[in-house]
């Protein structure tokens, strides 16, 4: 691990060490510019779960770093706020169009010479486009760093978009725009989306008009518009240093623009007072999914963490859930069901679900209501509320056992602008929830009017099949 | 695709681990026998004050009686229900107060069951395990926990095949594969024999196969040898072994298909045709060699983007969106080794056979490049490093080789056994397993009538 460098007892601390050691390895790579040899200003964060560098490239980017030796691996993680929600209207699938070509060809390689050569290195390169971020993750042996670092550089700055696999990427989504309308879970979205928030960009779907409205042009220019400096964020785990990765990302992504500029969405607002009678949408087959979604509530507000203990008990918690305890053990109505909050700023919701068999399917939400219902007459026990907090502060440690769990954690307190020291404070806002807080929560939250449930498939006895 | 073995859980999908790899190098497995013949390995991972903890049971759905199909896979999940010392549902609960996360997943040739706990409750986990491997309470209420849980077993079995015409068809073309062999029938059991298991038929499941000498403990973390030691020898040297435990697994060859046959399954939720091809393949437990050989070749052959399939069908011929090969080696008995592809739009699925087989018996008869074989070897053994991130991974790949009577030096042995494949032996294991008086399934996956 990471060397100490400070000795007080202080769990967690942060400070500034000033290195004066010039990147001395990778000053010869083959197509990698040089960085001048730079102070690089490294500020330590040893906390109780993860020991996170923090520094600014001389190229200017902000990364954080988590130095593992003992596995001669390295993960190099990009992200940009700006996703699905800044395709234009009517391209609907343009951010898509242009994550799928990050690694199929850029320079002098092509697709295969793309592809060839990450498996030369053993390295993988692959970017994604969520409904507010668009990321991209290269994974390598340590020994391939540099190497493998210049095929990413490559890929950021002259990435070819050329006609071949774009035409392919549109035959993949026609097949996906055809299997999606037999998906129980995106039929739930969509039914959802309509219901709730029609209109809104995050109800917007790929469509054959829009799919076929994209080119490789439009692609190009929509990564320019995606990936650029100043809003990218890096985090790294793995057996580097900060001065050998600081050169190597300097010259990843160097050929990106300054600049750029996307739309953000307004926040979704669910309704306070949901409809009574599901939406029914129906699919042929012998199980229905089961949806529910309510408003709930942003990290900024002081019932957030009362709800995410709650949580535990609601729908969370596996076995330990009422959820669970009810309809799968008491009344073996179905192999799983829980509940999830969603805190994200711009869609803040309280949702979940499970599978029945078609013929219990209204037994099955009226068995979800119920357990809300008792939430609101009867609150949480003080038994419930300590193991709730026992478990989310125990298991915590389970989260930082990997170098990809890491990273995804690193990457998500960035993205949420948690602040580094998150991960240690963390605990201590979940032992300090009171019961109070949870019933009030609880009454306030998990009102059943305030959730609009969904049902896929053949469901017996509900509601008019949309 | 490739390497998902079909086993069910409790909670969620098991995928099992590729064939075999090593630990760091720095952190070296090892292994030693209690007295009651329990065998314990150590898979040592500093990195975070974390543990795994498993037990494998040598026991799983190739051991069911014929009629009792389901039953070491329900079975599973009453292990989690009560016992002399733990009250009905308080396992689940003991463990996730103790800040643990637990499952366990069943399999044709194995049971395991896991908890993930901070380093400090191991010893804790491990009295659990102890207490219901032999102190194990079967509610036989004819409306109690036991009929629940069958239905639970139900819902499981509706989620994950009945609801998915893909899912349903390969049951159909792998019980046509295995017919006659115990893994005829799929993991989670029929529907009606499922539904016909008594309270009866799992006590004597319990009895027959869960004693010490028919487990293996897999402990993955922040723990040394000598902890794992002296906590085991509190915890399960005092189990006695019952004497009972099955010597012989039910294991045994999978006849050459007999004939060719097509299969085929329509239904309205398929919106994309789908088109396989299923001949016998092998297993690292019945030839070691031949596995190896093959999966460098299918790798080659069809195992992704780079691959002679992809790039023929895909790249060039456009007539299919995806194409790919591989092959089940990692059970105890010879599994398939598949071929399967999705055509473009307005191509028939007997046109995509056909252009398919066309083009492998082009490859096959021209031969693999050094170099592309060179990539694939290297492939597989650097998945073995890239595996090394996961401790759960690890106890999973430890435990599932383990069980199938792989040592801790067949296992680390892997990488090197792999970069020795040559191109000439990668090429032979592929032109023996598809050759042209091979046998096969055909299967094709359908929209049913006026809905495509």
């Amino acid at each position: 691990m990471l060397k100490r460098l400070l000795s007080s007892s202080a769990a967690a601390a942060i400070f500034l060490a000033a290195c004066a050691t010039p990147p001395a390895t990778h000053a010869d790579l083959d197509g990698v510019s040089k960085a001048p040899p730079a102070l690089l200003e490294v500020a330590f964060y040893d906390g109780d779960f993860v020991d996170i560098q923090q520094f600014d490239t001389p190229g200017g980017v902000s990364v954080w770093l988590v130095t593992e030796p003992s596995i001669p691996i390295v993960s190099v993680q990009m992200a940009w706020r700006g996703g699905s929600i800044a395709d234009p209207d009517g391209l609907e699938g343009l951010g898509q169009a242009v994550v799928y070509g990050m690694n199929e060809g850029a320079g002098d390689l092509d697709s295969l010479g793309f592809q060839t050569a990450m498996e030369d290195l053993n390295m993988s390169f692959g970017c994604s486009n969520g409904s507010e971020w668009t990321s991209c993750s290269a994974t390598m042996l340590s020994d391939n760093a540099a190497a493998s670092m210049a095929l990413v550089a490559s890929a950021l700055t002259a990435p070819r978009f050329d006609q071949g696999p774009f035409e392919r990427f549109v035959r993949e989504q026609e097949v996906s725009l055809r299997t999606r309308e037999t998906s129980a879970g995106y039929l739930a979205w969509r039914a959802q989306s309509q219901a709730l928030y029609p209109g809104h960009p995050f109800a917007r779907e790929v469509s054959p008009e829009s799919l076929a409205a994209l080119t490789p042009d439009l692609a190009r220019a929509h990564k320019d518009a995606l990936m650029t400096k100043d809003r990218l964020i890096v985090t790294a785990v793995g057996a580097i240093s900060p001065e050998e990765l600081a050169v190597l990302i300097d010259a990843a992504i160097a050929g990106l623009p300054e600049t750029g500029e996307v739309p953000a969405a307004a926040p979704v607002k669910l309704p306070e007072v949901a409809a009574t009678e599901p939406v029914v949408v129906s699919l042929p087959q012998p199980q229905s999914l089961v949806r529910f979604i309510g408003p709930a509530m942003d990290r900024s507000n002081p019932d957030f963490f009362p709800a995410f203990v709650l949580n535990y008990t609601f729908g969370g918690g596996g076995f330990e859930s009422r959820l669970v305890k009810t309809l799968r053990v008491e009344k073996g109505l179905t192999y799983g069901v829980s509940s999830s909050i969603d805190p994200n700023p711009s869609f803040t919701v309280w949702s979940g679900g499970g599978q029945t068999k078609n013929e219990s399917a209204g037994e099955f939400i009226t068995g979800i209501r119920d357990e809300m219902q008792k939430f609101i007459e009867g609150g949480v026990t003080e038994a419930e509320l300590s193991d709730a907090k026992a478990y989310l502060i125990g298991s915590y440690p389970l989260g930082f056992d990997s170098n990809a769990k890491i990273a995804g954690n690193i990457m998500s307190i960035r993205q949420d602008d948690l602040g580094i020291d998150y991960f240690d404070r963390r605990n201590a806002l979940i032992e300090a929830v009171t019961l109070e807080d949870v019933n009030r929560v609880a009454a306030t939250y998990l009102a059943p009017e305030r959730f609009s449930f969904f049902v896929v498939g053949e469901p017996e006895g509900l509601g008019p099949v949309e | 695709m490739k390497r998902i073995l079909v086993a069910v859980g409790l909670l969620a999908f098991a995928v099992t681990g590729a064939s075999a790899e090593p630990a760091s190098a720095t952190n070296p497995p090892s292994t030693f026998q209690l007295d009651n013949g329990m065998q314990v390995v150590v898979v040592p991972d500093h990195r975070a004050p974390v543990v795994t903890h498993m037990v494998w049971y040598k026991v799983g759905a190739v051991d069911e009686a014929p009629g009792k199909s389901g039953i070491a896979h329900l079975f599973e999940h009453v292990m989690f229900k009560e016992t002399k010392n733990i009250g009905p549902e308080e396992f689940t609960s003991i463990v996730q107060r103790s800040g643990g996360q637990l499952n366990a997943f069943t399999s044709w040739d194995y049971t395991a069951y896991f908890e993930r706990v901070h380093k400090d409750q191991l010893g804790k986990m491990m009295e659990l395990e102890a207490e219901r491997m032999v102190n194990l309470i079967i509610n036989d209420d004819p409306k109690g926990p036991f009929i629940s849980e069958r239905d639970v077993v139900k819902e499981e079995r509706r989620q994950r095949i009945d609801n998915n015409p893909g899912a349903l068809l390969q049951e159909m073309v792998l019980s046509e594969f295995w017919k006659g062999h115990p893994y005829e029938i799929t993991v989670i059991g029929l529907m009606d024999e499922v539904n016909a298991l008594t309270p009866q038929d799992g006590l004597d499941f319990y009895r027959e196969y869960y004693s010490p000498e028919n487990a293996i403990l897999v402990v993955a973390g922040d723990v040394t040898e000598e902890e794992v030691r002296t906590l085991a020898q509190v915890h399960y040297a005092p189990i006695q072994p019952t004497g009972q435990a099955h010597a012989g697994r039910k294991w045994q060859p999978v006849a050459p298909l007999a004939e060719t046959k097509l299969i085929t399954h329509a239904d309205p939720k398929v919106r994309q045709p789908v088109w396989s091809r299923y001949y016998m393949g092998t297993s690292f437990s019945r030839d070691r060699e031949t596995a190896l050989a093959l999966e460098v070749g299918l790798e080659v052959l069809g195992g992704g983007t780079t691959s002679r399939l992809y790039q023929a069908l895909v790249e060039q011929q456009k007539l299919a969106i995806n194409v790919a090969t591989f092959a089940w080696t990692t059970l105890h008995d010879e599994g398939p080794a598949v071929i399967y592809g999705t055509p473009v739009s307005g191509l028939s699925l007997e046109a995509l056979d056909e252009a398919v087989m066309a083009e492998i018996e082009k490859v096959l008869a021209e031969g693999f490049t050094e170099d592309e074989v060179r990539r694939a070897r290297n492939k597989l053994a650097a998945s073995a490093i890239y595996q090394t991130d996961s401790q759960s991974s690890m106890a999973n790949h430890y435990g599932a080789n383990l069980v199938l009577g792989f040592t801790l030096e067949e296992i680390a042995r892997y990488p090197e056994e792999v970069r020795q494949v040559s191109a000439e032996e990668a090429l032979a294991a592929v032109r023996a397993v598809f050759g042209a008086d091979r046998n096969y399934i055909t299967s094709h996956l359908l929209p049913a009538e006026g809905d495509f």
